[in-house]
């Protein structure tokens, strides 16, 4: 771990100063390397000013940028405690700078003392500033997640050179003795002895950037709402930073004799009547804050940013003010229940009651008994009259159907009355009637039941003749068992009706057309004995048969002889 | 035989039932010797038909029963018709004349006499059937045979035909009512 000569340190400064913004948005090795190397130079040069440290360089190498903070941190501390009493000091006596510079020339002792001081000034600006910025920038660090420690110090460093430019500027009232910009950090300091850090996160805030997390840091154990309000006031104001900076001069070069040494009375006054001032400039909700004008400035000198919550001894706590709050509401309340109500609040209110014309600036809510008169638009007639025409083409007219009684009873038959002189006798007729009466199945049928009969006949006809011709699925006669001659005839000649389809199967099934018994067999398949056999059979058959015929014919054959011979006998005698 | 004497009834016989008289006799004599047992004979010099009970006669409304089957048919009613007297007790022979009902004279009345019977006498026939009567129109007299509440029917229905109802209507009442009437059973 060698030591970085001086010469390599500043070069490290004036590289991270040189850097372009947006190259800092990406870790690179090199600015890192850069950045450490510079924080090593300013942590050696800063170091023979602490007394006592830990560190006698700082170390970088492989170390996280929170240890290496950390050191800073440790080194520091110490050094802007002492730096700060000995500035304060030397605002005290400031005939001590000139003992501080002894190189200081005799002849243009005044402005060398007054620029050196300006520079001294600065340059103590410049290390209180770096100095409060390190402090400043300990406390966000907690938060906030820096990578490089040396960032933050190339860029105060280009803060702190803008602002040096700006101071030059400031015009031609300042002389040794009014220094608008020494009189301005003063009564910031001043200032935030007695209000908190509120100065310093004005200067910090026109420096760096946002000071809002620290704030709320700090004064967590304070009544929050405040330090929220004057965040917001102070950020508010902030935002205007550098026309705060200019009004705040211009006020500075408006000053008068009256606001230095008031009204001819004492001069004991204006340091606070500027404070007022300066305090209704800067925030002007700080009405509070003025009650603390008179509070010790002693007890607030050793105390570090860290700790401004307990400045404020009278501020109300968080319960107080909410007693307070709920206080003024139930005044509110209870006024407006003293108070005689609206007239919208009364019951009933005839017109006499209320202000003229009140009702109708009201949106009253009663009930309308009455349905609104239907307003008839084109559209309204158009709809109805497609429905009516729809109604009439569909034939539905919403007529009133008559309710389908139920059927209780069965409904009488109504027979026909006989227009004919009965057949039977009225003895009959009633011997009919009694039997109906005691005996309902042996009744005879009654016309009804004849009439069922006959139809249901018909209908069976009706549906036989229905099923012919339906021809495959013909649903076959009722069998009544008669003689029918079969014969032998293919059935297409049968059918009378348009057959679909055709059989052209014989009438007769196969074992009705044959008459035979046994194993027929065809011609060509008989053997030689069955042939021999065929026709021995054959001729006993004719033979069987010539002896019938001839016996009956010799049979005829005497007989007539026989006769013959009776004849011949009979005409003989 | 109620007191042991001898009951007679005797039934005039009015000269156009004469011949029909005659014609049917046996059919008539039949039932009434046989089964009611009672006497029964013709008076032809008085043109009467003679009625005693004899002495095994087991009833003595057999006499008056044949007296009224006698009489039936002495009105007009046949034979066949007449016997259901003799085979039913509750069966009443009931007359009313036109006039009764209305006061019709020359040709209204053959007209209502019309009415009453209808062509060819069917409208006479549909009242008989619907009600299970028998109904004789004599000119002017107008005899219904059969049971009480039949008798009843048929009489609204004849009246009304007299007094001057078409007979389309009072066939479909004559329905209406028969069904009703069979519904009661």
């Amino acid at each position: 771990m060698g030591r970085p000569s001086e010469a390599a340190g500043m070069e490290a400064l004036h590289q991270l100063k040189s850097t372009e913004p947006p190259q800092w948005l990406a870790p690179s090795a090199s600015l890192s390397e850069s950045a450490r190397a510079a924080s090593q130079h300013l942590f050696a040069s800063l170091r023979p000013h602490v007394r006592k440290s830990p560190f006698d360089e700082l170390l970088v190498d492989n170390f996280d940028a929170e240890q290496i903070w950390q050191q800073i941190d440790l080194l520091t501390q110490p050094l802007v405690r002492s730096i700060r009493r000995r500035v304060k000091h030397w605002e005290k006596n400031p005939a001590e700078i000139e003992n501080l510079l002894p190189e200081v020339a005799d002849g243009g002792k005044k402005v060398a003392q007054g620029k050196k001081m300006e520079e001294i000034d600065d340059d103590d600006d410049d290390d209180g500033g770096d100095m409060d910025m390190d402090d400043d920038d300990d406390d966000d660090d907690e938060e906030m997640d820096v990578d490089n420690d040396g960032e933050q110090d190339g860029g105060k460093d280009e803060g702190d050179e803008s602002e040096e430019e700006e101071e030059e500027k400031s015009g031609g009232i300042e002389d040794k003795f009014l220094k608008i910009k020494e009189l301005q950090e003063h009564l910031e300091d001043e200032e935030a002895r007695h209000y908190g850090l509120d100065a310093k996160n004005k200067k910090s805030k026109k420096k760096s950037g946002s000071k809002k997390l620290e704030d709320e840091d700090d004064d967590s154990e304070e009544g929050e709402e405040d330090k929220e309000e004057d965040d917001d006031e102070d950020e508010e104001v902030d935002l205007f930073a550098g026309g705060d900076d200019e009004d705040e001069e211009d006020e500075m070069g408006n000053a008068r004799y009256e606001d230095f040494f008031g009204k001819k009375k004492g001069g004991s006054e204006p340091k606070p009547r500027f404070k007022d001032e300066l305090g209704e400039d800067s925030s002007s909700g700080e009405e509070e804050k003025e009650e603390e004008l008179s509070s010790d400035d002693d007890d607030d000198e050793e105390e570090d940013d860290d700790e401004n919550v307990n400045k404020k001894p009278k501020v109300l706590s968080t319960h107080e003010k909410e007693v307070q709050k709920i206080k003024s509401e139930i005044e509110k309340m209870e006024k407006a229940n003293l108070d005689p109500k609206t007239w919208t609040m009364q019951g009933e209110v005839t017109a006499a009651n209320r202000p003229k014309n009140s009702a109708l600036e009201v949106d009253l809510d009663f009930e309308h008994n009455v349905r609104p008169v239907p307003v008839i638009t084109e559209e309204v007639t158009q709809s109805l009259e497609e429905i009516i025409k729809k109604r009439i083409i569909e034939g539905q007219f919403d007529d009133i159907k008559r309710a389908p009684g139920l059927p209780s009873k069965a409904p009488r038959e109504l027979k026909p009355v006989d227009e004919n002189k009965s057949n039977k006798g009225l003895a009959e007729v009633y011997e009919e009637e009694f039997v109906q009466q005691t005996d309902p199945a042996a009744a005879p049928l009654s016309f009804s039941d004849e009439q069922k009969k006959e139809a249901s006949t018909l209908f069976k006809k009706l549906c036989l003749k229905l099923d012919a011709l339906s021809h495959f699925h013909f649903a076959p006669k009722p069998i009544i068992e008669d003689m029918s001659i079969q014969s032998n005839v293919p059935a297409l000649a049968m059918e009378e009706i348009a057959p679909v389809a055709v059989s052209d199967a014989a009438m007769l099934a196969p074992e009705e057309v044959f008459s035979g018994k046994g194993n027929v067999k065809a011609e060509v398949e008989l053997t030689q004995t069955e042939r021999k056999r065929r026709r021995a059979k054959k001729k006993r058959k004719f033979k069987a048969v010539e002896t019938k015929k001839m016996a009956s014919k010799k049979a005829r054959e005497d007989e007539l002889r026989k006769q013959k011979e009776a004849a011949g006998n009979g005409e003989e005698q | 035989m109620s007191d042991g004497k001898v009951q007679f009834r005797k039934v005039s016989v009015p000269p156009h039932r004469y011949t029909p008289l005659k014609k049917a006799w046996m059919e008539i004599y039949t039932p009434v010797y046989e089964q009611m047992k009672i006497d029964i004979r013709m008076n032809l010099k008085a043109r009467k038909v003679e009625l005693k009970t004899r002495v095994d006669t087991p009833d003595i409304s057999n006499l008056q029963k044949c007296a009224d089957f006698v009489h039936a048919f002495m009105m007009g009613f046949d034979v066949i018709d007449a016997v259901a007297l003799l085979r039913m007790d509750e069966l009443y022979v009931d007359s009313f004349e036109i006039k009764d009902v209305k006061t019709l004279k020359g040709e209204h009345k053959s007209r209502a006499i019309g009415r009453l019977s209808g062509k060819g006498g069917k409208t006479k026939f549909s009242i008989e059937n619907a009600t299970k009567t028998r109904i004789v129109l004599a000119d002017e007299k107008i005899h219904i045979l059969g049971s009480f509440r039949n008798i009843k029917i048929a009489r609204d229905a004849l009246c009304s035909l007299i007094l001057g109802a078409p007979p389309g209507k009072v066939n479909s009442k004559l329905r209406q009512v028969t069904a009703r009437s069979a519904e009661l059973f």
